[in-house]
């Protein structure tokens, strides 16, 4: 089987935008949570915490790659493409089609910003004043009106086009929603264009900036949102007894992906990681409370597709959202396949100082997993100083320093999503 | 490589239920776009495009077990991609305990609607003068579950639950989808690559709200008549017209169908979808690709034929030198039903192989000469030999750089 590494790696996050300053972010248990003051959301019974990109990021990223063809998703997204084609020291010569998997989160027909929706509500509420609620009466209105479609309100993108532009080759892509386990299905489906043979070279991409009235306003009606209301920094805790919810951010993840062959003969040896196998499955018994069975199932899957026993994975990136379910289910599963050892095995939870970026987590997860194969450093998980007896899995609140050949990353989502993912310490590792 | 075959179909469009009655229309010239049904919900009249909405649009949501409990997560797409979920697995045949499990669904259906659009207007004016912030006002008033219904893989979800279909479930659209055939080719790899044995996909059609069709309309204009002489590839073509469809298909290896027994539609030989910096590159390299792993000539041309100007010339400017023989397209007579559109057109072509006859395009009376010599087939259908031949499917999305092409066999 053709050996499939990760040479190129590019982030934006809350705490970090390049790979570097979001290691060093994790490694120093740097929050990127604050209080989100951009909208009143005193009255909502929860979600009053976000993990957003800085403002001076922000301008620094818009300089560079907006333009009226963007949208903030497409400007996050190529700024993290950028960093991960250099990364992987593309050069060009690409002499067949590329593969292309990514997954962007929709902000809604109004925009990523809590601004793009108090005027999504204004023009809304303007409209209805002028003609009411028929769509006959709508679209005449509409056609008189000289504003052109808000770039996001159709929740297309001109990424794939641009991306082909840059690589020189056509793409073989594949826009995916699994919901949160949406970027781990993309770098699957990558993967398996490349293991395939249908393409030598592909590039991940997921992101999500999302933080706007009406999201928090749903997954506030769903009582998914933390409810601390203390130091914001502490609001995303997995696996601590006082978690309440989880904490929803803005973030960019890019990956390069090729066969080691492909890698090899434009002159890139080292790598960050091998992909190993993947167990995927659907839960139909309930639209977004997550299972023990199906979490077990699909890691043991994962173990079993890359040729591994539970005792051959040295660490754990794990979903840990910070809810009450998927800490407690996540960790039951870890307990059924790991059994004894878990007194032993160190997890990381990243989203504890990002949030949930939806499919972004899984892609910058990701780069946390590689990097941990690569320096043998394990990342703490700073907020969980109070650990729930219920999870009984062991953090740190310190980096744990230890030779680490294979990590397991977990991904889940609703509509009964489920996805693991075995990663290999690459013979040669990028320092 | 294994054939990867078809073995179960389900669809709805404005024709009805099944490929069967929109053949049958094409061969008699008989459209539907404006046409009110019995029962059916109001068109618009104000409208300034015409539509072939569907025929029984009120799609009953399944009884028993868990399915009243989550009705309420489910919006029309849901309602539209189960029924024809239950339709396909019907004729292919449910998956056991054991089978569950390698058996996977594909949604080609994408946030092309909102869900909030049609109160959108009232809220707006609400948030004029309501005291409440505005999160907390949306908090308050947006109907319960909202969010969920306009996810497109939770809909996946609910046509595994009706198929037992367990082991994975994604959806695949928007830019890199094709009118549907973007993730019929993402089903194919799965099962190429032996992860799955089979897999469902179901693309839905549905009505878009107003700001949606405002918008296409700015891209490109959307066809404002329905009459003979404004059809795909006619001289007097003057856009794409609207149409809704819901249809699945199920696809798996040859040697597992023929395990369980199952009755084979057809044979897809292969699947492109291809994403480039224009939707003609793009078609070119998906239909090369398509072509050459299909290993055979194609008897007929099933085209995308979108009815506007400009992409038919494109399509037509692209695939024309690649293929020969007689070339039909379905849009003339149910419309554009986009993310459904290409994998209604490979039902189609695979039920035309079995009766071996071409229907006419719909509405087509006088083809373009500036299309080049395409032998459009137009006014009757023509005949071939039943049972047997194949056919190349194209699609092309001309907003997102991205086309498909399959090929399908008996």
């Amino acid at each position: 089987m053709k050996k499939i590494v990760i040479t190129g790696m590019g982030v934006v996050t809350a705490i970090g935008d390049s790979v570097e300053s979001f290691w060093e972010s994790n490694l120093k248990g740097k929050s990127g949570l604050r209080l989100e003051d951009r909208m009143d959301l005193s009255a909502l019974p929860c979600g009053w915490v976000a993990g957003v990109v800085p403002e001076e990021i922000k301008s620094v990223i818009k300089a560079r790659w907006g333009n009226s063809n963007h949208a903030w998703g497409d400007i996050l997204m190529h700024a993290a493409l950028d960093q991960a084609l250099t990364d992987a020291k593309f050069a060009g010569g690409l002499k067949r089609p590329a593969g292309l998997a990514w997954a962007r989160v929709w902000p809604g027909p109004s925009g990523s910003f809590p601004q793009d929706y108090v005027d999504h509500m204004r023009e809304s509420g303007e409209r209805h004043k002028a003609v009411g609620d028929q769509p006959g009466d709508i679209v005449s209105y509409l056609r008189q009106k000289p504003k052109p479609e808000s770039l996001e309100s159709s929740d297309l993108s001109a990424f794939p086009t641009e991306l082909s532009e840059k690589l020189g080759v056509p793409l073989i892509a594949s826009k995916l929603d699994a919901t949160c386990s949406g970027g781990l299905r993309s770098l699957v489906e990558a993967t398996r264009l490349l293991r395939m043979g249908v393409v030598d070279f592909a590039v991940v991409s997921a992101v999500v900036s999302r933080s706007n009235h009406y999201t928090l306003s749903q997954y506030a009606q769903l009582m998914a949102l933390s409810r601390w209301k203390n130091p914001p920094q502490q609001a995303s805790m997995p696996f601590d007894k006082r978690r309440t919810g989880m904490v929803i951010n803005e973030s960019s993840g890019a990956l390069v992906l090729e066969t080691e062959e492909h890698a090899r003969a434009r002159g890139v040896r080292e790598s960050y990681a091998e992909v190993g196998g993947w167990g995927l499955a659907v839960d139909t018994v309930h639209l977004t409370a997550p299972r023990v069975e199906m979490v077990e199932r699909v890691i043991r899957t994962a173990l079993e597709q890359s040729k591994l026993t539970p005792d051959d994975i040295d660490t754990v990136n794990a979903h840990g959202t910070s809810t009450r379910l998927n800490d407690v289910t996540e960790s039951k599963a870890l307990h059924r396949v790991f059994g004894e050892r878990m007194k032993t095995l160190d997890v990381c939870a990243v989203k504890s100082l990002t949030g949930h970026g939806s499919a972004a987590s899984g892609i910058l997860e990701t780069v946390i997993s590689a990097l941990t194969l690569c320096r043998g450093v394990i990342p703490p998980v700073v907020t969980c100083t109070q650990p729930d007896p219920e999870c009984n899995v062991k953090t740190s609140l310190t980096p744990v320093r230890r030779p680490v050949n294979a990590v397991l990353k977990n991904s889940f989502g609703f509509g009964g999503q489920y996805a693991s993912i075995v990663f290999k310490r690459p013979e040669m590792a990028r320092a | 490589m294994e054939h990867i075959v078809l073995t179960g179909v389900g669809m709805m469009s404005a024709a009805g239920t099944g490929a069967g009655p929109v053949l049958d229309a094409m061969a008699s010239g008989t459209h539907f776009f404006n046409v009110e049904h019995p029962g059916k919900r109001s068109l618009h009249p104000r409208f300034p495009w015409p539509e072939a909405s569907l025929k029984e649009p009120n799609v009953p949501w399944p009884e028993g077990g868990a399915w009243p409990d989550i009705k309420k997560y489910a919006n029309d797409s849901a309602h539209q991609a189960v029924a024809v979920g239950r339709m396909a697995i019907a004729q292919s045949g449910m998956a056991d305990e054991a089978s569950a499990i390698r058996c996977g669904a594909v949604m080609a259906s994408g946030n092309r609607s909102d869900e909030l659009a049609p109160l959108m207007g009232r809220l707006g004016l609400l948030a004029q003068t309501d005291p409440r912030p505005l999160a907390k006002l949306l908090f308050d008033e947006v109907p319960d579950y909202s969010y969920l219904r306009g996810i497109p893989c939770q809909i996946g979800q609910f046509v595994c639950l009706a198929t037992g279909f367990r082991g994975s479930n994604v959806a695949h659209y928007g830019e890199a989808g094709a009118s549907g055939l973007g993730a019929l080719s993402f089903a194919k790899r799965m099962l190429e690559h032996e992860e799955l044995d089979r897999v469902i996909v179901v693309g839905v059609g549905i009505p878009l709200p107003p700001q949606m069709l405002v918008a296409l309309d700015r891209h490109n204009p959307l066809g404002t008549e329905a009459i003979p002489g404004r059809g795909p590839f006619d001289v007097g073509r003057a856009g794409t017209l609207l149409g809704h469809a819901a249809v699945a298909l199920i696809i798996e290896r040859e040697s597992v169908a023929r395990a369980r027994g199952a009755a084979t539609l057809g044979t897809l030989l292969s699947c492109e979808s291809i994403n480039a910096t224009s939707s003609p590159a793009a078609l070119a390299v998906a239909t090369q690709r398509a072509l050459e792993f299909a290993g055979r000539t194609p008897q007929f041309w099933w085209a995308h034929g979108a009815g506007s100007v400009s992409a038919d010339l494109a399509e037509c400017q692209t695939v024309a030198p690649l293929v020969r023989g007689p070339t039909t397209g379905t849009k003339g007579t149910i419309g554009n039903t986009g993310e459904a559109a290409g994998l209604v057109d490979v039902v189609l072509a695979a039920e035309a192989l079995r009766r071996g006859q071409i229907p006419p395009v719909g509405l087509l009376q006088k083809p373009d000469p500036a299309l080049g010599d395409i032998d459009f087939v137009v006014g009757k259908p023509r005949a071939v030999p039943p049972g047997r031949g194949t056919a190349l499917v194209t699609a092309l999305d001309s907003r997102a750089e991205c086309a498909g092409a399959a090929v399908i066999g008996m």
